[in-house]
């Protein structure tokens, strides 16, 4: 990275609170199964459930900190079961929408004419495809869907955005003298792209698969909160805040940890997005 | 221009019939509509009279066709819903028929009918509370841009952007209806005056994050036009720096304001399927979800072909918008 923009970005606070955020909920993503104290699908009837069939509260009963779900399940250990769905599916959802995006972008800005309008033409089709809709029809196919499925759905509908900010920089960049140089060197157009023209477009798509990656935990657990994403038992921020949904007068608790769960990481990616986009592309 | 605007309804209308060629072939694969509607008892004779009457024994190609209004009618005529002459001539979306809902057994265009308005009451209320308080905080904010207020108010933003509506949702359910009780617990009640008591706590939530984006849109492009020198002008003239803000800075950045105002307008209608399910509204977006749940193809296909067409619509509009302004576009 260009020192300078690692300079600005150092001297923004927000970022870099964004960064500590997307780190921590990473970590706890990949390493949430060891870390946590129990068993997220095994239930505890005999200290976790109380005498009139309420969930143990918060600190009440040791070993459980955050005491137990309607079922007597451990709630901390699903809190961290569930950072590692989020995690999983907003990662690869976004890893496959920047694959896409980026491809498509290089090759559309790069070859121009037929190829270029055929494309951007095929954006438009993919833009007006009602996402939610989609995801939700195509999670019904698949009865039983697994994680993958959903990345794959999430990935497919969601590239366009990348693809045509791709497309807009490597335009710019294609008239540059370096891209000139290159081809008049011979170079094949593959090494062109990839060697000459994508690290110079680069800057713009970190910044906005970083938002992205907000956004994808934003739609698994939106997903899994209207019961379409993961299924139960599975633990996921979303499906947990569905089935404490009817509870939310009794035991608020159990609205308010996956909340927070779900708020953080998402105001942290897109902290750290923003400040990544600002460091990267000053505009002031 | 003329060619331009020709040019791209067409492809509009090209994007518009792929999305329903692909989503009817996925509510095709999704599973068979007779078991789902007629639930788990239905003898197989009722299961074979439902698929012969829908014509969900044809093949696919053939109800494709048949949908759009270019081919031979598939639907056995029901009591209703046939054309005058009983004919079974066309009878699809060429015709303007969208087919009767496998659940509600009326059609859908009367489904659909009574359900517009009440979403439109939720989401244009919850448009209201958008630009009334986004626009309003993008202002001060950059007005006081670099003290503690613009800090403030940008965080806000922030938050509001992290926080979806599910979240939002049964919070504000809990804490403003149930415990303090200002709000209906949700519904939709009974009168024009009690839709929009009970429309207020879903289209603040649904407000939220609408808000926080109009905010920074403001605002970024509020502080960009105070720089011009049409302001500056405005200043030396000896202008008050509300009325520079207002009759020079706010008018001019208000622009891309409408513009998103524009592009949002499909989501007007058809986007609020999570708020209306959390607080209960009978809307479009409770009725799509019902609609999937029972592998009610019409009623599907209709909300997006809606959905789809009005996408088309916005996407139009600012390119025609775009190419006014920018003859560079046209090409």
């Amino acid at each position: 990275m260009d020192p300078r923009a690692l300079r600005r970005f150092r001297k923004n606070k927000g970022a870099l609170a964004g960064l500590v955020l997307v780190l921590t909920v990473t970590t706890l993503g990949v390493a949430g199964p060891w870390l946590a104290p129990h068993d997220p699908n095994r239930q505890f009837r005999d200290t976790l459930v109380l005498a009139d069939g309420l969930p143990a509260g918060p600190g009440s009963v040791p070993g459980h900190l955050l005491g137990g779900d309607p079922l007597g399940r451990d709630e901390l250990s699903r809190l961290m079961y569930g950072a590692r769905v989020s995690m999983t599916v907003a990662y690869a959802a976004t890893a496959l929408a920047v694959l896409i995006g980026v491809l498509v972008g290089l090759v559309s800005g790069y070859l121009g004419g037929l190829v270029d309008g055929a494309l951007m033409r095929f954006v438009d089709v993919v833009l007006s495809m009602p996402f939610l809709l989609l995801a939700i029809a195509m999670q019904r196919v698949w009865s039983a869907p697994g994680l993958w499925v959903l990345c794959l759905v999430l990935g497919v509908l969601s590239w366009t955005t990348l693809a045509r900010v791709t497309r807009a920089k490597t335009l710019e960049a294609r008239n540059h003298d370096y891209v000139a140089a290159a081809r008049a060197l011979g170079y094949p157009h593959r090494r062109v792209l990839l060697r000459h023209v994508l690290p110079n477009v680069a800057g713009p798509i970190i910044a906005i698969a970083t938002i992205m990656v907000a956004q994808m935990i934003l739609a698994e657990s939106a997903l899994s909160f209207l019961g379409l994403g993961v299924r139960p038992p599975t633990a996921s921020w979303g499906s947990m805040l569905s089935e404490a949904g009817g509870l939310v007068l009794g035991m608020p608790r159990l609205v308010v940890y996956p909340s927070i769960f779900i708020a953080a990481a998402v105001f942290g990616f897109n902290l750290f997005g923003e400040g990544l986009r600002d460091a990267l592309d000053p505009k002031e | 221009m003329i060619g331009f605007i020709a040019r791209r309804t067409g492809w509009a209308l090209f994007a518009t019939l792929c999305v329903i060629v692909v989503v009817f072939a996925l509510m095709f694969v999704a599973g068979d509509p007779a078991a789902t509607t007629l639930g788990p008892h239905a003898s197989r004779e009722a299961i074979h009279d439902f698929q012969v009457r829908e014509g969900l024994d044809q093949p696919i190609l053939a109800q494709l066709a048949s949908y759009l209004g270019v081919g031979r009618c598939v639907r056995k005529n029901a009591k209703g819903y046939t054309r005058p002459d009983g004919s079974r001539g066309f009878c699809g979306l060429l015709e303007g028929d969208f087919g009767v809902s496998y659940s509600a057994r009326e059609p859908v265009a009367n489904v659909i009918a009574r359900r517009v308005p009440r979403t439109l009451v939720l989401s244009g209320m919850a448009m209201l509370f958008e630009l009334l308080i986004g626009v309003t905080a993008g202002i001060i904010a950059a007005f006081r841009r670099h003290t503690w207020t613009d800090t403030g108010i940008m965080f806000g933003t922030f938050v509001g952007i992290s926080l979806p509506t599910y979240v939002t949702g049964p919070l504000a359910l809990m804490f403003f209806a149930f415990l303090l009780g200002w709000f209906p617990v949700g519904g939709y009640g009974v009168g024009a005056w009690e839709h929009i008591r009970h429309a207020l706590l879903p289209a603040l939530i649904l407000a939220v994050t609408g808000a926080a984006t109009y905010a920074r849109v403001m605002r970024s492009d509020l502080i960009d036009t105070l720089r011009d020198d049409h302001v500056r002008t405005a200043r030396a003239k000896g202008l008050g720096p509300m009325a520079v803000l207002f009759r020079h800075g706010v008018r001019n950045a208000l622009l891309p304001t409408v513009t998103l105002i524009g592009l949002s307008l499909p989501f007007l209608v058809g986007g609020a399927i999570i708020t209306e399910k959390i607080f209960a509204w009978p809307g479009l977006g409770l009725l799509t979800l019902e609609a999937i749940n029972n592998l009610d193809a019409p009623m599907v296909m209709a909300v997006v072909v809606m959905f789809a067409i009005m996408v088309q619509i916005g996407n139009l509009l600012a390119d025609v918008a775009v190419a006014m302004l920018d003859p560079r576009v046209r090409g």
